[in-house]
C-alpha cells in the first residue's frame, strides 16, 4: 500500500465506504440503544444522519464490483 | 460513448450555438458590470456595510500596530476578534498609508473574487480546451448572488475561497507531474495555500480534507508524507498563537467559534442554494457520478461533496449563513464547465461494466442526437442560470429602464432586485440582507452618528465599529464575540456591565442587539433611547444615560 505506484480501486473505495457508512450507521443508532433513558426517539438530525450512513455503505457496496479499475 | 464521431453538425445548429453562447456570455457580462459598480459603490462607503466589517478593520488596526486582536473580553475595552489573522495581517500594510478605512478591505475582497474566478476559468480551460466555456464557467462564479453581495466586503471569507481553490487547481494535477522536483513545488505551494486559507478562515478545514483523501486514493504514501507535513506546519503555528496570546488564540477562535446548528436554518438555504444555483449543480452531480463510476475521482468531486455536505450543513449555525456555500459555489463552477465542454466535444468514454450494460448501450444509438442536443442545451443551462441568479438596481438611467423592460420590481432595500427573495422582499433565514447599494443619504446617516461619538466627552459604545473609529475613537466591545463566549459559559461580563450601571459611556448604538442578555439588561436599566437612525434600511438605535 505505501509503495510509490499503488493507487486505490474502485473495489478498495467501495470497501471503504461501505464499512465508514455501516459503522456510522450502527454508531448513530447505538445512541438511543446504549441510552435507554433518553426521551424523544430518533430526532431529525438524527434521521438525516442515519439515512446519509446508509447510502454511503449503498454507494460503497455499487462500488465494489468495478473491480480493479483506479478510483 | 465519444459523440464527436457522429454526423456532421448541420449549419443552422452551429450558428444557433453560437448564438446561444453569445447570449449566454453576454448575461454574464451583465452580470459582471452589476458587480464592479456594487464594488465600487461599496469602497467608497466609509462605514459598515455588513454587520461585523469593522471589527475586521479593527483586527487590521491591531495587526498593523503590532498587537494580536484576540484579547480579554472581561478586560476593557472587551474586545477580541474570533477569526484567523492572515487576511487582516495583509490589510495591514494600507492602515500604515491610508488610516482606517473600509475600501481597501473590500478591494482585497473584490480582487479575491476576481482571483476565484480566474483560476476556475484555467481549470475549466485545462481539462476542457474551450476558451468560451472557460470564460462563462469563471462568470458564472462571479454571477452567483452569494458571491456576488460577499465578495466585496471587508471580510475573509472571499480571500479564503481564493485560497482554496488556487489550491485544488495546483494539486488537481500534481500526482501526473513525472519531474520530482517540479511535482515538490507544486505539492508544496498546493498545501501552502490550503495553509493559507485555513489561516484566513476556519472553514477551509473542508478543502485540506477533500485535498488529503484525493491524494490517499491516488498515492496514500505521497498523501501521508505531505499531509504529516503539513500537519505539523499547520499546528506549529497553531501552537505558537496560543502561547503567544495567552491562550487567547484558542478561546476566542475556536472555543468560542462551535455553534449550534439550527436544522430550519441550513434546510432553508440548501434549497435557496439550489433554486439558483440548479442550472449547475445538476451538470456538476453528473460529471461527480460518471468520475465515480467510469473515471476517476477528481479533487473537484471531493472538494465539491465536502463543501455541500460539510459547510452547507454548518450554514444553520448562528453566524453562518448562505456564505458558507461560496466553496461549494467555486467548486460547481469548475465541474459544471467541464461537463460542459466535455460535452461539446463528445469527450465521454464509458470502460465496460455494469453500469454501462444497464444505462448506456440502450442509448448509444441516441448518441449523434444527444451531441447536437448538447449544442443548443449547454448554453441554456448557463442562460438559465443567468437569470435563476438575477441581481439588480431598479433605479437609475439605465438599470430603471431595464428593469422596467424585463419587468423587474424593487423587493430589497434601497430599489434592489435580487431572484434570491419573493416578489415582497422575502428570503431565507440566514440569507444576508444586503446587496443593495449605498445612497449619499446612508453615508450622511453615518456621519451623523459618527459625530454623536465624536462630540461625547465619554467613550462610546457601538455595535458597528465604524462610527467611532471614523470619530477617531476606539471600538469598544465586540458584541457577537461577547454572545458567542456567552452561549458557551466563557463570559461573565460584570466590569462591562459594572460600567454601563455607572453610566461611564456617554452614548450606546445599537443595531441587530446582538449582546449578551445580562449586558441588554444593564443598558435597558441604566440607558434612554433618544434617536434612531436609519442606514441602509437598518435602524440604529441611538442611547444616551438616565439621569441620575
Amino acid at each position: 500500500m505505501f509503495t510509490n505506484d499503488f493507487t486505490l480501486t474502485k473495489r478498495h473505495l467501495g470497501g471503504l465506504l461501505l464499512v465508514i457508512g455501516g459503522l456510522a450507521f450502527t454508531a448513530i443508532l447505538s445512541i438511543d440503544l446504549l441510552d435507554a433513558g433518553r426521551e424523544g426517539g430518533i430526532g431529525p438530525a438524527q434521521q438525516i444522519a442515519l439515512i446519509s450512513s446508509a447510502l454511503v455503505a449503498l454507494l460503497g457496496l455499487t462500488l465494489i464490483p468495478l473491480g480493479s479499475r483506479p478510483a | 460513448m465519444n459523440t464527436a464521431a457522429h454526423a456532421p453538425t448541420p449549419r443552422w445548429l452551429t450558428a444557433l450555438h453560437r448564438l446561444l453562447m453569445a447570449s449566454a456570455l453576454l448575461l454574464l457580462m451583465f452580470h459582471l458590470a452589476v458587480y464592479i459598480g456594487y464594488a465600487v459603490n461599496l469602497m467608497r462607503f466609509p462605514f459598515d456595510y455588513d454587520q461585523g466589517e469593522g471589527f475586521e478593520l479593527v483586527d487590521t488596526m491591531l495587526f498593523s500596530q503590532g498587537q494580536w486582536p484576540y484579547r480579554d473580553t472581561e478586560a476593557f475595552p472587551f474586545y477580541s476578534s474570533n477569526y484567523p489573522p492572515l487576511f487582516h495581517i495583509v490589510a495591514a500594510p494600507f492602515v500604515w498609508v491610508f488610516g482606517a478605512a473600509y475600501w481597501y478591505g473590500r478591494l482585497l475582497g473584490f480582487l479575491g473574487t476576481l482571483v476565484t474566478a480566474s483560476a476556475i476559468a484555467y481549470a475549466v480551460y485545462r481539462e476542457g480546451r474551450n476558451r468560451p466555456i472557460a470564460l462563462i464557467a469563471g462568470l458564472a462564479f462571479l454571477a452567483s448572488n452569494t458571491v456576488y453581495h460577499i465578495g466585496p466586503l471587508f471580510r475573509q471569507h472571499a480571500s479564503m475561497v481564493m485560497f482554496e481553490t488556487l489550491a485544488v487547481v495546483l494539486l488537481a494535477n500534481a500526482n501526473e507531474i513525472t519531474d520530482r522536483k517540479q511535482r515538490r513545488r507544486r505539492l508544496a505551494l498546493g498545501f501552502g495555500f490550503i495553509l493559507a486559507a485555513g489561516y484566513t478562515k476556519q472553514l477551509a478545514l473542508i478543502t485540506a480534507v477533500a485535498a488529503g483523501i484525493f491524494l490517499f486514493i491516488r498515492q496514500p504514501r505521497r498523501a501521508l508524507v505531505w499531509g504529516i507535513g503539513a500537519g505539523i506546519v499547520g499546528a506549529a503555528i497553531f501552537g505558537w498563537m496560543t502561547l503567544a496570546t495567552g491562550g487567547e488564540w484558542w478561546r476566542q477562535a475556536i472555543l468560542a467559534n462551535v455553534n449550534e446548528l439550527r436544522i430550519v436554518q441550513t434546510v432553508a438555504l440548501f434549497n435557496q442554494w439550489f433554486g439558483l444555483h440548479g442550472f449547475l449543480i445538476v451538470p456538476a452531480v453528473l460529471l461527480a457520478i460518471y468520475e465515480l463510476y467510469f473515471d476517476r475521482l477528481s479533487i473537484y468531486t471531493l472538494w465539491f461533496v465536502f463543501a455541500v455536505i460539510v459547510n452547507g450543513a454548518a450554514s444553520g449555525t448562528w453566524g453562518g449563513g448562505d456564505s458558507y456555500f461560496t466553496t461549494a459555489i467555486a467548486a460547481l463552477c469548475i465541474l459544471s464547465g467541464i461537463f460542459a465542454s466535455r460535452t461539446l466535444r463528445g469527450g465521454w468514454h464509458f470502460p465496460a461494466n455494469y453500469l454501462t450494460r444497464w444505462l448506456i448501450n440502450p442509448l448509444r444509438r441516441a448518441a449523434p442526437l444527444l451531441a447536437q442536443a448538447a449544442l443548443v442545451i449547454v448554453p441554456l443551462l448557463y442562460l438559465g442560470y443567468g437569470r435563476a441568479v438575477l441581481h439588480m438596481p431598479t433605479d437609475g438611467e439605465i438599470f430603471g429602464a431595464l428593469s422596467q423592460a424585463l419587468g423587474l420590481h424593487p423587493n430589497a432595500l434601497n430599489g434592489f432586485y435580487d431572484s434570491a427573495r419573493t416578489a415582497d422582499g422575502q428570503y431565507a433565514t440566514g440569507y444576508a440582507n444586503i446587496g443593495h447599494w449605498t445612497t449619499e443619504a446612508d453615508i450622511e446617516a453615518g456621519w451623523k452618528i459618527s459625530n454623536l461619538i465624536r462630540a461625547s466627552d465619554q467613550p462610546a459604545i457601538s455595535e458597528d465599529a465604524g462610527f467611532s473609529l471614523m470619530a477617531g475613537r476606539p471600538a469598544i466591545t465586540n458584541p457577537t464575540q461577547l454572545l458567542n463566549l456567552d452561549k458557551k459559559g466563557l463570559y461573565k461580563g460584570d466590569e462591562l456591565v459594572r460600567m454601563i450601571e455607572a453610566r461611564e459611556f456617554g452614548l450606546i448604538v445599537l443595531r441587530a442587539q446582538f449582546y449578551p442578555d445580562r449586558v441588554l439588561q444593564a443598558i435597558s436599566r441604566r440607558y434612554d433611547q433618544f434617536d434612531t437612525v436609519t442606514m441602509n434600511g437598518f435602524n440604529y438605535l441611538l442611547l444616551h444615560p438616565k439621569p441620575e
